[in-house]
């Protein structure tokens, strides 16, 4: 059964006829081509097609399409597009909170939607924000410290 | 030096950053279709029956293809025994059985589920004692009429192969010793978990085959495509693609013969395969299950003076490179510590379950778990101090290892041990962890630094920027696009963002032995570092023409080039290349390295097949941890690293490395858990039950590099990636057991195991 959803991703209209098993990660990756947003496991598990909704991140992967309906998508290629995100893009990049990156889009639309509610939270707090997130890579501290350069907005040592 | 050394941002790190970088599976050619396998449901059967007649006539299906029509050959890194399809027995659950293309992956799929696979069930082996047993139904009746790649070496019946040292004396020292304190230590499978799951594009085109796949080591994926499908090597080219995360899981070919083998029956029309996360998990070249006996032998005075250490490793269904392994057991049978005169004995056995591959500290990481376990166990017998029973047989400068390889530079595990007790005072720390529920361990290793040969071409370019082409590739860790970027960099003086690597082609580039082991900032930087040499020399000769000087006062540094004492008055580097470029012709150079393996005796075992540590390594790591008593969780609170490094070519790099390996090295120790049923499946098919570690997990690692420059590597530097991981599961394993006060010998240790420890204890004490 499809089914038509009129929905913003990136700041721009998208209507589209989708089919009723649909999730929004298909849409976007398949659809839309943006191919910035990750498909790690498809379970709900590692935060790899993490994308906000109405600013709030969801993992896309388990999403229902047609639910999105109305709403406003942020991906990882929209994320640029606002201050924190771009400070966020940065900070991983010069902190080594990136290493293979398959992650990376994920992390980085967690982070700015914390940081856009709460902009200074305690190391523990990001933490606890990461919980949805898996990376196999660089063992989060880098991560930290790329948030801590966000929060500070000073470089690190 | 300016670059080597100093903190840099990866050059890759933007388009990963953005979202905009394309990893092997976002790769979609134009026409494109799309493949899956059929892959056995059993672990053990025999194929009675296979009738793909209705797929083939599914809307959609372009290609449906098994062993009757692919060549009739088996392949493998180190032993040709692996078919492309199941023929006509299954040995692992997730073999593949069949191929299927079709225009859509819907198609692909429901044409699947239209296939007739009749399987008689044999019962599967999956007990690794059993499996060794004579019992036991052997998995390859036809195993003596497999051909090695390189050599024959023992191996037989459920024997995959094995490793055998039994020097003089080791009789005699435990007839000798005052008592025998002995050990038996069980460990499940870790799988690699990458965040990418495995994915290829093949296209047939033209006689050749084209492949892109984001992968560890291209050229074994080509040499393992030839094996399966036939064919010469260079009748297949393999284009490297970003990885998202590989960790020793994609170093040989997996999907990408089927791939190729589906192209050729569609036409010639790209085909993909991605693997679901469960087929990745369960078809995965997983680190190998393990049970490890050991034994050591005390004199009166408590002193070591004997050892024996017996390992059976899980090989599961077909070899990998495995067999290869084997004998790392010689290399950690006594960790860094004199035991005495030493035997061992190292099998890897054939289960019916899925092959076991390499992952990052290969055997290392179970090895050192048992040999450290033992070590506590024999001081907390003796009633000594851990830390202070370790140092006294600790390795020495000039230490003659059991294969007769000498460690001139032993010394440096003193070092690390001092650098571990500035940062963490073992007293301070043993009273800081005095109370119930808290627990402290320090451990030490030495370690190999992968010495296969790579090679690299660099160019200057008529902008002045520079090349380099080479088939390296970078998992990841930063050893291309950190370690080989800011060595070339720093040898032609400019700054990394002006250092363009190219993607691995294995047409354009000469061959290298992928990303394992730590190899590529070292070898492939050394290989790049030569090649640099010959593009000085050839930019200095041009430039000695045109400033008028001798090519020996020529410098070259932030990108001009000029004579000694006046920098003001030079040309750009892309002056040089311009002019170099149509008077002489472009300026490049090459460079090829490797490093030979350190001298050994070949004597002092059979199945000797990894003989000796090329580029040792040193670690000395502490852990401290608090157990919660009523729900058994672990919480790590404290991890510190002191790593010989060689040199830190990169800040960011290194220590993203020791990070990245001290939390998979937690994770194997506390959560990671693919247990093998009874019926030889695995127990664990997706992330929502294999656990990983999450960021409220780890702590941030304190970190010590300890730097002895090697005078053959680049600038100095030795291995790095790997290390880090090798000691996780043993002091983490024997913090808690300081913890708790009871002795726990599987991994991981999960707050179930930690419950039932605790238990145990309190049942034992009413009792
Ligand atoms: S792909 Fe959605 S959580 Fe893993
Ligand atoms: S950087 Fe590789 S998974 Fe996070």
């Amino acid at each position: 059964m499809s089914s038509g959803i009129s929905f913003a991703v990136n700041g721009r209209g998208v209507t589209a006829q989708i089919d009723g098993a649909a999730t929004l990660l298909d849409v976007i990756r398949n659809d839309l081509g943006l191919t910035g947003t990750k498909e790690g496991c498809t379970e709900g598990e590692c935060g790899a097609c993490t994308v906000l909704i109405d600013g709030k991140p969801v993992h896309s992967c388990i999403y229902p399409a047609v639910s999105v309906d109305g709403h406003s998508v942020v991906t990882i290629e929209g994320i640029s597009d606002g201050e924190t995100g771009r400070a966020v893009q940065e900070a991983f990049w010069d902190a080594g909170g990136i290493q293979c990156g398959f992650c990376t889009p994920g992390f980085i639309v967690t982070v700015a939607a914390l940081l856009e509610n709460n902009p200074a939270p305690s190391e523990d707090e990001v933490r606890i924000a990461l919980a949805g997130n898996i990376c196999r890579c660089t063992g989060y501290s880098q991560i930290l410290d790329a948030v801590e350069v966000v929060v500070s907005g000073k470089e690190r040592a | 030096m300016t670059i080597v050394g100093e903190r840099f941002r990866r050059t890759d790190g933007e388009p990963k950053a953005r979202g905009e970088a394309i990893f092997g599976v976002d790769y979609l050619p134009q026409g494109t279709i799309h493949a899956v396998l059929l892959r056995s449901p059993v672990p053990s059967g025999r194929i009675v029956g296979l009738d793909v007649s209705a797929a083939k006539a599914m809307p959609g299906v372009r290609a449906v293809i098994s062993a009757a029509d692919v060549p009739d050959t088996r392949a493998g890194w180190v032993l040709r025994e692996q078919p492309l399809f199941a023929r006509d027995r299954v040995r692992y659950e997730g073999e593949p059985v069949a191929g299927i293309a079709a225009d859509t992956l819907e198609q692909a799929r429901e044409a699947r589920d239209t296939i007739r696979l009749e399987i008689e069930e044999t019962p599967a082996v999956v007990d690794l004692d059993y499996a060794l047993s004579e019992d036991s139904p052997v998995l390859h009746p036809e195993w003596e009429s497999y051909v090695p790649t390189l050599g024959e070496y023992p191996r037989g019946r459920n024997v995959a192969a094995e490793c055998i040292s039994d020097p003089e004396g080791v009789e005699e020292a435990f007839e000798a010793a005052e008592r025998i304190i002995e050990d038996e230590y069980r460990v499940q499978r870790q799988y690699q978990a990458y965040i990418e799951p495995k994915g290829a594009v093949a296209i047939y085109q033209g006689g050749r085959y084209e492949v892109h796949t984001a992968h560890q080591f291209p050229f074994n994926v080509r040499d393992r495509i030839a094996q399966y499908l036939d064919i010469r090597p260079s009748q297949v080219r393999v284009i490297g693609h970003t990885i998202g995360g590989g960790f020793g899981a994609k170093l040989d070919a997996s999907i990408e013969p089927h791939a190729c083998a589906l192209s050729r029956a569609a036409g010639g029309l790209p085909v993909k395969i991605v693997n679901t996360r469960t087929e990745d998990m369960i078809t995965c070249p997983s680190r190998e299950d393990a049970i490890t006996r050991i034994r050591t032998g005390l004199d009166k005075d408590g002193n070591m003076i004997a050892r024996e250490l017996v390992v059976i490793a899980g090989n599961g269904a077909y070899s990998g490179e495995m067999p290869w392994l084997a004998s790392i057991a010689l290399h950690c049978a006594r960790g860094v510590y004199r035991a005495g005169p030493t035997r061992v004995k190292s099998f890897l056995v054939y289960t019916n379950t899925a092959p076991t591959g390499a992952f990052r500290g290969v055997n290392g990481v179970y090895l050192y778990h048992a040999v450290e376990r033992h070590m506590d166990h024999i001081a907390s017998v003796l009633g000594r101090d851990r830390r202070e029973y370790r140092l006294q047989h600790l390795f020495e400068p000039g230490e003659v290892l059991l294969n007769d390889q000498v460690l001139d530079d032993a010394g440096i595990l003193g070092e690390a041990f001092d650098a571990v007790e500035e940062a963490a005072p073992w007293e301070e720390r043993l009273a800081a962890t005095a109370g119930p529920m808290k627990g402290v361990a320090i451990g030490a290793a030495w370690w190999v630094t992968n010495p296969m040969p790579g090679t690299a071409t660099v160019k200057l370019n008529e902008d002045g920027t520079i090349g380099v082409i080479t088939a390296a590739t970078d998992n990841g860790s930063g050893a291309v696009n950190l370690g080989i970027t800011q060595i070339v960099a720093e040898k032609l003086g400019v700054q990394p963002e002006d250092v363009y690597v190219t993607m691995p082609d294995t047409d354009a580039a000469g061959f290298d032995a992928g990303s394992q082991g730590s190899r590529t900032t070292r070898i492939v930087g050394k290989a790049a570092s030569i090649a640099s040499d010959e593009v000085i020399g050839k930019i200095k000769q041009t430039a000695s023409e045109l400033l008028e000087a001798a090519p020996s006062d020529i410098v070259i540094a932030d990108g001009k080039v000029f004579v000694a004492g006046s920098p003001d008055s030079g040309l750009t580097l892309g002056d040089v290349a311009m002019a170099a470029t149509w008077s002489v012709g472009p300026i490049q150079g090459t460079g090829s390295f490797l490093t030979p393996f350190p001298d050994f005796n070949p004597g002092c075992a059979t199945g000797l097949m990894f003989p000796s540590f090329p580029t040792p390594t040193y670690h000395v790591h502490l852990a401290e941890v608090e157990v919660d008593p009523v729900t058994g969780a672990v919480k790590v609170t404290r991890y510190v690293v002191a790593q010989e490094v060689g040199k830190v070519i990169s800040p960011n790099g290194v220590y993203g490395q020791v990070s990245g390996g001290v939390t998979q090295g937690i994770g194997y120790a506390l959560y990671e858990s693919l247990r093998i049923g009874e019926d030889g499946r695995y127990q664990e098919r997706n992330l929502e039950n294999y656990r990983l570690p999450l960021a409220v997990d780890i702590p941030r690692v304190e970190f010590s590099p300890l730097e002895h420059p090697d005078p053959d590597g680049p600038f100095g530097a030795k291995g790095v990636g790997e290390n880090s991981v090798l000691l996780g599961a043993a002091v983490i394993a024997n913090a808690v057991v300081d913890a708790i006060g009871v002795p726990i010998d599987r991994l991981p240790i999960t707050p179930e195991v930690v419950l039932k420890a605790i238990a145990a204890k309190h049942s034992a004490a009413v009792a």
